[in-house]
């Protein structure tokens, strides 16, 4: 019982900040809603039982990626005033429109369907059983992986780097 | 016990805030934001299906791993494009930047 209070706390909380994040007037403060979401879907993998995604979220997301969202957008303020600039653009209307019927198409595709779960609640995903898997059955896009990692790193430095006679 | 279909509908509710976000925001920033909440969305989803129905058990939280992995690797590249454009335009509005806009 407890588990299903806390579960849909943690749920209002991510939907809270998710809107937060794409509804609010300023770019600092939808970052920092940015945080928030990503702690609450780290949360829903402790719901789900997978506490290396839920350890890995809180790095990655909460750490890092939001870390390299608030550098850049303080790189690429443009009024240095800090009047707020227009955040919104003409397609807001259309992007409302899309936004509802995805919603609720989603939604209703998600209730009407029987998935056919076996009602016993969410398996333990061990740490051991994704390590296997990933190295017995995913061995190539793991290093594909990497690869990537290492070219989007290669790659943002150059686009990023202060050339000569700039 | 949580049923499956809280998670499903947790999770389209976040994608439709993405989608929303991506369409009516000009700052490239906030629209990278968008496409994070989107990745976190579909993430939840392959978890939840992993945990609830795979016989396996397994391949949803690999297949999370790896969007993890590809969303870091495009959060990188993405805010470095934006400093770049910042630099040679002054602005990091999308509509801004529509020199090739035919």
């Amino acid at each position: 019982m407890a588990t299903e209070v806390l579960w849909w706390i943690f749920a209002a909380a991510i939907v809270g900040a998710s809107a937060g994040v794409v509804f609010s007037r300023s770019v600092l403060h939808a970052a920092i809603f940015l945080i928030g979401s990503m702690a609450g879907v780290g949360a829903m993998y402790v719901f789900l039982t997978v506490e290396f995604l839920a350890l890995v979220q809180f790095l990655i997301y909460g750490g890092a990626v939001t870390v390299l969202i608030l550098l850049a957008l303080m790189l690429t303020r443009r009024d240095a005033a800090g009047r707020p600039e227009p955040v919104n653009g003409p397609q807001l209307p259309f992007a409302l429109l899309l936004g509802i019927s995805l919603v609720t198409i989603l939604v209703a595709v998600a209730l009407d369907t029987a998935w056919g779960d076996s009602g016993e609640g969410p398996a333990n995903i061990a740490i051991e059983t994704i390590s296997e898997r990933m190295f017995t059955g995913f061995g190539v896009p793991f290093v594909l992986s990497s690869v990537l990692l290492l070219v989007a790193l290669i790659g943002a430095i150059i686009l990023a780097r202060q050339e000569e006679g700039e | 016990m949580v049923p499956l279909e809280n998670y499903l509908v947790l999770s389209a509710v976040m994608f439709s805030l993405g989608v929303y976000g991506v369409l009516a925001r000009r700052n490239a920033v906030l629209i990278l934001m968008s496409v994070e909440l989107m990745l976190n969305a579909v993430s939840i989803n392959f978890v939840a299906f992993a945990a609830y129905l795979d016989p396996d058990k397994v391949l949803g939280a690999i297949f999370a791993v790896f969007i993890i992995t590809v969303a870091a690797a495009e959060v990188g590249l993405a805010l470095a494009i934006v400093i770049r454009l910042f630099r040679n335009r002054a602005t990091s509005n999308v509509d801004e930047a529509a020199s090739m806009k035919w």
